[in-house]
């Protein structure tokens, strides 16, 4: 190591020492500084008379220093330059390539570069001029470089740039100006499949909120970035990065630059987001410029900008999905269980005209549990986890919660845990079809329901989250409600309950239909152990396994044995404390997750790039 | 229980507002700061007054640059019915930091005649939200921040003096005659405040 870093050194100190090129062709001379050198390079030995012409400032910083992005972040400045003769380069635009953050004390950001960064010039020499022989190009620069202190700078860099009737690329500069246009980022429409967008929530209490979507690309982890230009209106905070389905979203906080003063319905914004990979694996960063709503009345924005208009047909359409897919969920196996279970004791406790209310209760507890739901999701979409219907899958923890609820659903209707969920008591026994029993079984259906991922789900609970909580709480009503759909049925028509079979004898078949009704909700549980295959590690998957079926051994051992009352309360502890074991399993044993399906799909991307033919 | 943990974080964190400092239209945050040469400060004191904050670092190029170009003396004299008051937020860790006679001293060598004040321990600086030296404020007589940016629309200082855009004087000439200044806000440049 010490050897190269001295090789680089002593190499690094002879090329100071030779002579400085001759400031003609392609490229200026250096002007050095203790923190930087810079020089004008063009793409051209020998330029076109007219057309294009490619130039780059070449800034090669001391270790530590940076200059900057267009926007410089808290501090500092861009680099400024103007180009002689004006009236054959016109006016040169500088371009920027993706800066990176530097962090400042004070909690100050910069945006900038460091190491080697060439700032790509294009400009037009005009047609309509006498060009000479050779263009003494000479270009004004002021530019500041920064460590923690700063420093700036002001050169006249000059360069003799040959023109002819056979042009010819200059073998140096011109891949360095090459591989600088390559790492500019692109727009969308140069980057098939990619689509980008951006609302400004001002209606929330903590302060705007600037969400930036990128669809079709995936993050590089700890890499990707968003850069904001600066804004008349807004200042931008420290964004948050989270991995959505087909893509990332940035979330940044904005302030209003002036609390006197309204903010304007739509406000230019401009960013930049770097590190982005893209469907066919090629590494870009990307740019765009919108004008972005700004939401300012409650209820917050559309969530995300690609994404269909909210209009009153689509809002009845989705929540149209959101009642069919809640109804759908009735026929998932552990869901169905329980219902067949409740309709059952509803069935036999017909004669006492109570069905009503049974059912009013189911529904009740459906519902009621459908907002706690949406409220969780509600915190999580906030957070910045991961939330919409089948994200309770991918959450470890979740999961495994779910399946607990599963297997003691399980245990129950096999009769061997006593919980008092959709009890099928003896015929005639008193309170069997109390409100409170049936209340009880609609909360517990909600979680049971969560574990499937109805497709018809995803959309409805996607818009609401985009859009605030008012929309959440009416979405997952109406989810509840569809899953509630058989109980309300039985509210409005409580004669329907007689297509119910009912035994004729007391008790009758029904025990072993209830038993059979167990495997049901075993099959959930399964489904949830399967899914969770894909979370946690094998071990952890089979330690929760045994959790749960310690939770069966102490369930049946309390239904069996369990006849003293300590012996019974030290059994239901050792049961909850399996499902917190195996919950403990499922955070101890969490796989990273893994990168989404679409990115091991190779799909050829076309990429029109900006580049300028630059072979001559 | 990592996760959350993290959650729990990152709940916490979003509730802490993401930013400090003031915008235009904000009531300016108090102050009791001491001058270089031992004069308290209290911005309550100043109410009915324009006042005007210059974040200042004499080790910082950009804000000496002015010094040298009389920018913000020749400022101060010109609107000479408002309290002008330099505001040193570098911390005394920094290799920047002057202590207040070294600092009284260089004023007076640079014609430097109006106050700059003490902040070491960064407090005032960031409750303005400032960020760059030079970053200037206008507050206007009733105590609120007319206007939040830099001193003129020229970072490296290339222009003529006469062909720049000073923003703070004409914040000033809109204070004067009663009206808001435009633009109220502008991106501070210069060096970033050594907190």
């Amino acid at each position: 190591m010490a050897t190269s870093r001295i090789a680089l050194f002593s190499a690094a100190v002879l090329l100071m020492l030779l002579p400085s090129r001759p400031a003609s062709g392609a490229a200026s001379a250096w002007s050095v500084n203790s923190q930087s050198q810079v020089r004008l390079i063009t793409a051209w030995k020998v330029a076109p008379r007219q057309g294009e012409l490619w130039m780059g400032l070449q800034f090669r910083l001391s270790p530590g220093w940076h200059v900057y992005w267009k926007n410089s972040g808290d501090a500092g400045f861009p680099p400024s330059v103007t180009f002689q003769p004006a009236d054959v380069l016109g006016r040169p635009e500088l371009l920027w390539p993706t800066p990176r953050r530097f962090d400042l004390p004070g909690g100050l950001v910069a945006f900038g570069y460091e190491g080697e960064a060439i700032y790509p010039v294009h400009a037009q020499i005009q047609a309509a001029s006498a060009a000479p022989e050779t263009l003494k190009i000479t270009a004004n620069l002021d530019y500041l470089v920064c460590q923690v202190d700063c420093v700036p700078f002001r050169y006249t860099l000059t360069l003799d740039q040959p023109l002819g009737e056979a042009p010819e690329s200059d073998p140096d500069s011109t891949p360095l100006l090459q591989a600088a246009l390559d790492h500019l980022p692109r727009t969308t429409a140069e980057v098939a499949g990619v689509t980008t967008g951006a609302v400004l929530d001002a209606s929330r209490p903590d302060g705007p909120d600037l969400e930036i979507r990128v669809l079709g690309a995936r993050a590089e982890a700890g890499r990707t970035d968003v850069f904001l230009e600066t804004n008349d209106a807004l200042d931008a905070g420290r964004p948050r990065m989270k991995v959505a389905a087909d893509g990332v979203v940035f979330h940044v906080p904005m302030k209003p630059r002036q609390t006197n003063k309204a903010l304007p319905a739509r406000a230019p914004i401009a960013w930049t987001v770097s590190n982005l990979v893209a469907k066919d694996g090629r590494s870009f960063s990307l740019e765009a410029r919108r004008d972005v709503e700004v939401w300012t009345r409650a209820g917050g924005p559309p969530s995300g900008a690609p994404q269909p208009a909210a209009t009153p047909g689509r809002l009845a359409r989705l929540l149209l999905a959101a009642f069919l897919g809640g109804a759908l969920l009735n026929l998932m196996p552990p869901v169905l269980a329980l219902l067949l279970a409740e309709l059952l004791v509803l069935r036999a406790g017909e004669g006492s005209g109570r069905v009503r209310e049974g059912a009013a209760a189911a529904t009740t507890g459906i519902v009621g549990a459908a907002w706690v739901v949406a409220a969780l999701a509600l915190l999580a979409h906030r957070a910045g986890l991961p939330a919409g219907w089948g994200a309770q899958l991918q959450e470890p923890v979740l999961a495994t919660l779910l399946a607990v609820v599963a297997a003691l659903l399980t245990l129950n209707l096999w009769g061997v845990a006593e919980v008092p969920l959709a009890p099928l008591a003896p015929a005639g026994a008193a309170g069997s079809s109390g409100t409170g029993r049936h209340l009880l079984a609609g909360l517990f259906a909600t979680p049971l329901a969560l574990a499937w991922p109805v497709p018809l789900l995803q959309e409805p609970l996607g818009y609401a989250l985009g859009r605030g909580p008012a929309t959440v709480a009416a979405v997952f009503a109406v989810v509840g409600f569809g899953l509630a759909l058989p109980y309300l049925l039985l509210a409005a028509a409580p004669a329907l309950v007689r297509f119910v079979p009912a035994p004729r004898l007391p008790g009758g078949w029904l025990p072993r239909l209830r038993e059979g009704l167990g495997f049901l909700a075993g099959a959930g549980a399964f489904w949830v152990l399967y899914a969770l295959s894909h979370q946690v590690s094998p071990e952890g998957l089979a330690g929760i396994e045994l959790a749960l079926l310690a939770m069966a051994l102490l369930a049946w051992l309390r239904h069996r044995e369990g006849s003293g009352r300590a012996f019974r309360a030290v059994l239901a502890v050792g049961l909850l404390a399996c499902a917190a074991g195996a919950l403990w399993l499922a955070e101890e044993n969490r796989l990273a997750p893994r990168p989404a399906a679409t990115v091991l799909r190779t799909q050829r991307t076309q990429t029109t790039t900006t580049n300028p033919d630059l072979g001559g | 229980m990592r996760r959350t943990l993290l959650t729990l974080a990152v709940l916490s964190l979003a509730a802490v507002p993401a930013f400090a400092g003031s915008a235009v239209g904000d009531t300016a945050p108090t102050f009791k700061l001491t001058s270089m040469d031992g004069k308290a400060y209290n911005l309550a004191d100043l109410k009915g007054k324009t006042v005007v904050l210059e974040w200042a670092n004499p080790n910082c190029p950009v804000s000496s640059r002015h010094t040298r170009e009389k920018t913000m003396i020749e400022l101060s004299k010109q609107y000479g019915e408002v309290v002008w008051l330099g505001v040193n937020s570098t911390n005394p860790n920094s290799g920047d930091y002057l202590k207040p006679a070294e600092e009284l001293a260089w004023n007076q060598k640079n014609g430097i005649n109006y106050p700059v004040l003490a902040d070491p321990t960064g407090a005032t600086g960031h409750a303005y939200g400032a960020r760059t030296t030079p970053h200037m404020f206008i507050i206007d007589k009733d105590g609120k921040i007319a206007y939040n940016g830099a001193i003129d629309d020229d970072p490296p200082g290339r222009k003529a003096k006469a062909e720049r855009v000073s923003y703070v004087g004409h914040g000033l000439d809109a204070e004067k005659a009663g009206k808001s200044p435009d633009p109220a806000s502008t991106h501070p440049y210069g060096c970033s405040v050594k907190y």
